[in-house]
């Protein structure tokens, strides 16, 4: 067996995903609409590491002040604590996509190694872990996470944050696993990689993730979108990080804090709702657009 | 299939369900139990900050109840089996919200108001979305059916509480046809008014379940199982044979994305719930997600714990039933 540097090795398991992404770009149109909307909002999120330091005051600025293009801090206006929106609106977007982007590493990556772990082994160690996961997808998501979130509330941070609503979003993708693990498992190449008595975890390395691949990168897409979706939720019953901007604190404070629509300050609660429309459109183009891909290649990315 | 085998399948299924449930509530039990915090603690917070009571004494008899009510006193094993009674009796104590009235009766006042607005927008939603679906598969080619499915693609990743703050937005500030806060409901008597007043209320959070369930989900995977089973051979033999296209659609199409469309319908149940709660607290629609928001307010976990106790009762029940039920659709389901 040839030895190399772990870099290398986990390189080697990126390329496939660089020239993938690639082919995608350059044939599938919603792939690439989806993935541009994507970098702009990543870029517009990018900007506020430029955010000015009086952003985090109240009131530096006048309160309630519409749109106007005399400076960087008003273009998009001033909400009723007088901060800026547009400040808020990209510290809103990159906070957002890291919670959400944390909750996509953790959740998809526990239910992968759930579901192979008893797709592959069976037995005991298959039915157990099922029913623990069967008994995760019995409860419905939202009520858990804002049950949770109550009790946390006062200690929310944000990777805490991506923790708790991986809680809810691993069992379905573990179920699905373990399913197509146990129709990989029967096929010919996986018996006969096995009694050629390569280790275990070679077999579910170089047999049966090549085939779990694309469908890991829908599910990972998948779970950013539900979880850019769970703190807006939880946000609205004022269950999120507060005291930090997110699209979903935004729509908090705008719409529920300070209902500003009823003093017909819109500027404040329109950006976070059209940037959360975006999101989610963008991220479910690419999901699509993977998905149509893999079907018509059953699910092999190479 | 024999009434002995359906019965031995029901038998089985209803002690699947009963373990699910016993399981998911242990669950529940452990992860809140595994928080770092104490919820007794964070309760008295919430209430002094909100200066509700000023008297040291009324706290502390308040502390001591809070410690039963949350199962904290007593040896572990204890209050396990507290928690447990209090989950199969959906009982767990005097609410915080409203503070002699028990949870329970609590939620039992909301509870049909959650229910009549799942109910009505689930059935509307799927029918329309199926049909739609279907309708747009069979004529493809038309403009009509690219511009619902564009849309449908746009609508289907967005939660109905998302949707919810659009429509405030458009209907409410924008074109100012419904009240931007939530409208009061009178229920003294039974008459027009009244009527006219829950319809009133019910609108905009039934608008934003219906329009991205049905234009979104229900739609677009009608659309794709109608593609799908008008490229089967039996579906081009019945048009060889010249059948009428009625018919074909009736007998041929439409039975078979019946099924599959039966089963996602016991599937997103949790789902619609989860997101009709938090619609209905946008729209302080007086069900279990406006009781819910108020609980959370307050700090009242007893009313809190109520709710999502009784969501996942309702949403495996909801999946029991249509289980239960599916054979009498699908004459092919064996009961193994």
């Amino acid at each position: 067996m040839r030895k190399q540097p772990l870099l290398t090795r986990i390189g080697e398991l990126f390329k496939p995903l660089v020239r993938y992404t690639l082919l995608l770009y350059k044939f599938n149109l919603k792939f690439r609409v989806g993935l541009l909307t994507l970098t702009a909002l990543i870029l517009f999120g990018a900007i506020s590491v430029a955010t000015p330091p009086h952003h985090w005051k109240w009131f530096v600025l006048p309160k309630d002040q519409p749109p106007s293009l005399s400076s960087i801090d008003v273009i998009m206006g001033t909400t009723t604590n007088g901060r800026s929106v547009f400040w808020a609106s990209t510290n809103a977007v990159l906070n957002s996509l890291v919670i959400a982007i944390l909750t996509a590493l953790i959740a998809s990556h526990v239910g992968l190694f759930i579901g192979l772990v008893a797709g592959y082994r069976g037995g005991l160690i298959d039915r157990t872990l099922m029913f623990i996961t069967d008994s995760f997808v019995v409860i419905p998501q939202l009520p858990l996470l804002i049950l949770l979130a109550m009790l946390l509330r006062d200690i929310l941070t944000i990777p805490f944050m991506a923790l708790l609503i991986s809680v809810s979003s691993w069992p379905w993708p573990a179920r699905q696993v373990r399913a197509m693990v146990i129709s990989l498992r029967e096929r010919e190449f996986v018996s006969t990689a096995i009694l050629t008595g390569i280790p275990e975890w070679q077999v579910i390395l170089k047999e049966i993730m090549p085939h779990l691949l694309g469908w890991h990168l829908i599910n990972a897409t998948n779970t950013v979108l539900y979880a850019i979706g769970a703190e807006v939720g939880l946000s609205v019953l004022g269950l999120s990080i507060l005291s930090i901007d997110t699209l979903g604190t935004m729509i908090y404070w705008s719409m529920i804090g300070y209902p500003s629509l009823f003093r017909g300050v819109w500027w404040w609660p329109l950006p976070p709702i059209i940037l959360t429309i975006v999101v989610f459109v963008s991220l479910y183009l690419v999901s699509t657009a993977i998905a149509e891909s893999i079907e018509s290649k059953r699910g092999v990315i190479s | 299939m024999s009434g002995e085998g359906l019965l031995r399948f029901a038998l089985i299924r209803v002690v699947y369900f009963f373990a699910t449930i016993f399981t998911a509530f242990s669950l529940t039990y452990l992860l809140l139990r595994l928080m770092p915090v104490n919820a007794v603690e964070n309760v008295i917070t919430q209430i002094t900050a909100q200066g509700m009571i000023y008297d040291p004494e009324a706290l502390n008899i308040l502390r001591r109840q809070l410690y039963e009510i949350f199962g904290l006193v007593g040896s572990p094993w204890e209050q396990y089996l507290r928690y447990l009674r209090g989950v199969f009796t959906l009982d767990f104590g005097p609410s915080i919200l409203a503070f002699p009235t028990p949870a329970k009766s609590l939620v039992v006042r909301y509870l049909p108001w959650t229910i009549g607005l799942l109910f009505f927008t689930t059935i509307i939603s799927w029918v329309i979305g199926n049909l739609l679906g279907m309708l747009s598969a069979l004529k493809e080619e038309s403009i009509l059916s690219k511009i619902l499915q564009g849309v449908a693609v746009t609508l289907y990743p967005i939660p109905y509480y998302v949707m919810a703050l659009v429509l405030i937005f458009l209907l409410a500030y924008l074109i100012p046809i419904f009240p931007l806060s939530g409208s009061s409901i009178y229920m003294e008597r039974l008459d027009l008014g009244t009527v006219l007043s829950i319809l009133r209320a019910a609108t905009l959070p039934a608008l934003s379940i219906v329009i991205v369930s049905a234009l979104g989900w229900w739609f677009l995977s009608s659309r794709t199982l109608t593609l799908r089973v008008k490229a089967e051979d039996y579906v081009e033999q019945a048009y060889l044979r010249g059948l009428p296209e009625g018919l074909i659609v009736k007998k041929y199409i439409m039975r078979n994305i019946l099924l599959p469309q039966v089963t996602a319908l016991g599937l997103a149940l949790g789902t619609i719930f989860s997101g009709a709660v938090i619609t209905e607290a946008i729209f302080a629609y007086p069900g279990l997600g406006l009781l819910l928001f108020r609980a959370i307010s307050t700090g009242d976990y007893s009313t809190a714990l109520s709710i999502v106790s009784l969501s996942i009762y309702g949403v495996a029940l909801g999946t029991l039933i249509l289980d239960l039920i599916y054979p009498l659709i699908d004459p092919r389901v064996g009961h193994r």
